[in-house]
């Protein structure tokens, strides 16, 4: 079932049947599963753009949306703990899609990562929504951070991270007009 | 052509000198043609074009399209347009075919020159004869004998795309419309519907299996193998290629900006291919291209983008300085570019190549860019507005009067820009701060921050609020960058920005990039220049 649905989206996605108002339905099934199972973005996309050029379709409260517009905007602007805090009060929304927690987990362990060489334990367990020492030595493992007591190891950052000189280099072309002149 | 409403100020101010007029130029324009014979010239041009168009002979239609046509209707046509199809029709032999090229020209010409553009009438005469046009060679069993030069392919489907464009335009600004043009609007409203256009372009695009072509000729191999009977024709091929472009404008005028990219897969932008001789083409891409990545946050491919199709723009600046109606548009267009590119320098701090710099640094981006950096969002918004494309509401609702929705559009998306720099708004701050230092503790960072804030002191909140713009940081200038590969989308997460640090605890290290003063490069330009100087002083005579 869900394999033939996967086959006839692919088709529809690759051609002009993308913007065919009368696919909306099984886009919108397909997406649904999805949101249940795991994210795809062709998907998504294609809905989105059947809903640009056929806005009567577009059936959907705007509360939902709104509330959606200001989680992604804090989540933009890296303000966590805030974000979590929205989050939690709003459960019959965040817990309709599957993994939605986790992955936005995996975002924070993103910046985390690319942010931090240690980080202290508490904080870090904050920025995941403040989870408990079970759960963080899951995410901790999982991204091969360490665990040194009070603080978190997370990479050799001074290995990648590292002022740049860019010295000039003059190319013999360059100078040979010179010579001629001399 | 290029979205433009200010390519009709010369020019059509009068209609011609016969008594009486009524006043209505369409009107007045029936009551001159009675009187009108047409110039023997142009009788003779007309047949020979034909004849040309029938014989295939591409180098003599490119001067008769980009030097005779633009000549003629300096000297016959300079208040007039071109004679209509019922003139034109008997001295062609109702040639079929060329009346179809013919008409798309007088179209052209008349969008071009008249000022307020057409009437409702000539738009959708034009949209139905674009249709006569692509069935004629998408309806066929076999290709179409017809040869045209590529750039005038290239300008045919850039003015499809610009009609339409100009099309949803003129229908938004209800306002200025009146009762018979809006009854006018809405009795015929198939013409110039947005699906109509994707479906031509999409339907070019399939028929010359330009997709599959680009694959193949991009892993190296030939083209030709699997282009198929009509993708192996010029124009077939041609028209494809171009209709890519042309969705990549239409995607970037409604708001798509992953589409818009997608659709490019297997051009490599900025490698010379058997593709990439139309200039007008090439630069309309890269405009376009620039701006889908700066939306979506890809500054290091935006700036990639902009500043290698503005490097190609100065290093072949006379190319285009001939033909004055293409002349314009660039000019314009180069303009929206260095806008776009010093938008993203603001963001995202990079080097640039030198001429490129030199040109920021005169006339009144340095300004600009100067206000940007110091977070004054309206300078932000204004460069925005002047250097976006003119976005188009994708489903339009019925005209009635009253309902204004012109700018619904770009309102839509300068709001999405400029929430996207309202995150970023501390960005610029911080990044002075580090600048000065290579190691900063981050408690010494907040004092800083809070001072430049004043107001009361709060260790916790100012510590706290540190950490958030922190990871902001991180987080905005870690961006997909694309290296190799055949999708504009793909790519790998980079820090191209020329500041970097990372945080061990508590402890800021920052990682800057230095680049050292071009001396050489400096002294090797005086050098000739003094050189050059002294030369001309010892031909000087006394």
């Amino acid at each position: 079932m869900a394999e033939t649905m996967k086959q006839t989206v692919a088709g529809i996605l690759k051609s002009i049947e993308r913007y065919n108002p009368a696919n909306l339905q099984t886009l919108e099934r397909y997406v649904d599963m999805q949101s249940r199972d795991n994210i795809r973005l062709g998907g998504y996309l294609s809905v989105l753009k059947l809903y640009q050029f056929n806005p009567e379709k577009f059936n959907t409260e705007n509360e939902t949306i709104s509330q959606i517009k200001y989680l992604a905007d804090i989540l933009e602007q890296c303000d966590f703990a805030q974000f979590w805090n929205r989050v939690h009060q709003m459960p019959e929304l965040c817990n309709r899609i599957s993994g939605f927690h986790d992955s936005i987990r995996k975002f924070v362990c993103h910046v985390v990562g690319i942010t931090f060489q240690t980080i202290e334990k508490d904080n870090l367990a904050n920025l995941l929504g403040g989870i408990d020492d079970v759960t963080l030595k899951h995410w901790v493992k999982k991204y091969g951070w360490r665990d040194d007591g009070n603080l978190i190891f997370i990479a050799n950052q001074d290995e990648n991270i590292k002022t740049k000189n860019i010295t000039e280099k003059i190319e013999f072309d360059h100078l040979a007009p010179l010579m001629a002149l001399l | 052509m290029y979205s433009s409403d200010d390519h009709n100020e010369a020019g059509y101010e009068s209609y011609g000198d016969y008594e009486p007029h009524t006043g209505d130029p369409q009107y007045d324009l029936d009551h001159d043609r009675s009187y009108y014979k047409m110039p023997d010239l142009v009788k003779k041009f007309l047949v020979y074009f034909r004849n040309m168009i029938n014989e295939g002979v591409t180098y003599e239609i490119l001067n008769l399209y980009e030097n005779t046509f633009p000549k003629l209707t300096e000297q016959y046509f300079e208040n007039t347009p071109w004679p209509d199809e019922n003139e034109v029709a008997p001295i062609v032999d109702n040639d079929h075919v060329f009346m179809i090229l013919y008409t798309e020209l007088y179209y052209r010409d008349i969008y071009a020159r008249v000022p307020g553009g057409p009437k409702p009438e000539q738009r959708f005469q034009s949209f139905y004869n674009y249709c006569d046009l692509f069935n004629y060679i998408l309806s066929a069993e076999t290709p179409v004998p017809l040869e045209l030069p590529d750039q005038w392919l290239w300008e045919l489907i850039d003015e499809f795309v610009y009609q339409f464009q100009s099309f949803a335009q003129y229908r938004s600004r209800t306002s200025k419309l009146s009762q018979a043009e809006i009854d006018a609007l809405n009795t015929e409203n198939k013409a110039w519907n947005v699906l109509c256009i994707l479906n031509v372009l999409h339907s070019l695009v399939d028929k010359s299996n330009i997709k599959r072509q680009l694959e193949v000729y991009a892993s190296g191999g030939d083209p030709d193998s699997v282009a198929g009977e009509f993708g192996r024709h010029s124009l077939y091929k041609m028209l494809g290629y171009f209709s890519l472009v042309g969705l990549l404008r239409l995607h970037s005028l409604l708001g798509d900006y992953y589409q818009a990219i997608k659709v490019l897969e297997n051009i490599e932008l900025h490698k010379k291919s058997q593709y990439s001789h139309v200039p007008a083409c090439q630069i309309s891409t890269s405009y376009y291209v620039g701006f889908a990545y700066m939306m979506m946050r890809r500054y290091a491919d935006a700036i990639r983008t902009l500043s290698s199709a503005l490097l190609y723009m100065q290093r072949t600046k006379q190319l285009f300085s001939t033909r004055s109606y293409q002349n314009d548009q660039i000019n314009k267009l180069t303009d929206q570019m260095y806008h776009l590119l010093a938008i993203c320098l603001v963001l995202h701090p990079q080097c640039v190549d030198e001429s490129i710099q030199q040109v920021l640094r005169e006339k009144n981006y340095h300004e600009k860019m100067f206000k940007m950096q110091y977070g004054d969002l309206g300078e932000f918004e204004s460069c925005f507005t002047f250097a976006c494309p003119k976005f188009l509401c994708a489903c339009p609702p019925p005209i009635e009067a009253g309902s204004n929705y012109a700018r619904d559009a770009v309102k839509h998306q300068t709001q999405v820009f400029m929430d996207e720099v309202r995150q970023q708004k501390m960005l610029p701050t911080i990044r002075s701060y580090l600048k000065l230092y290579t190691t900063l503790p981050l408690v010494k960072l907040a004092a800083f921050m809070s001072a430049a804030r004043g107001g009361e002191r709060d260790a916790a909140r100012e510590h706290a609020a540190l950490a958030i713009h922190l990871l902001c940081f991180k987080h905005k200038m870690k961006n997909v960058v694309w290296s190799k590969g055949p999708s504009g989308l793909d790519g790998k997460f980079q820090s191209g920005s020329e500041l970097d640090f990372y945080i061990d605890n508590d402890m800021i290290h920052i990682a800057d990039t230095k680049v050292a003063h071009r001396y050489g490069d400096f002294f090797i330009r005086k050098i000739l220049k003094f050189e050059e100087l002294n030369r001309k002083l010892h031909h000087i005579k006394i």
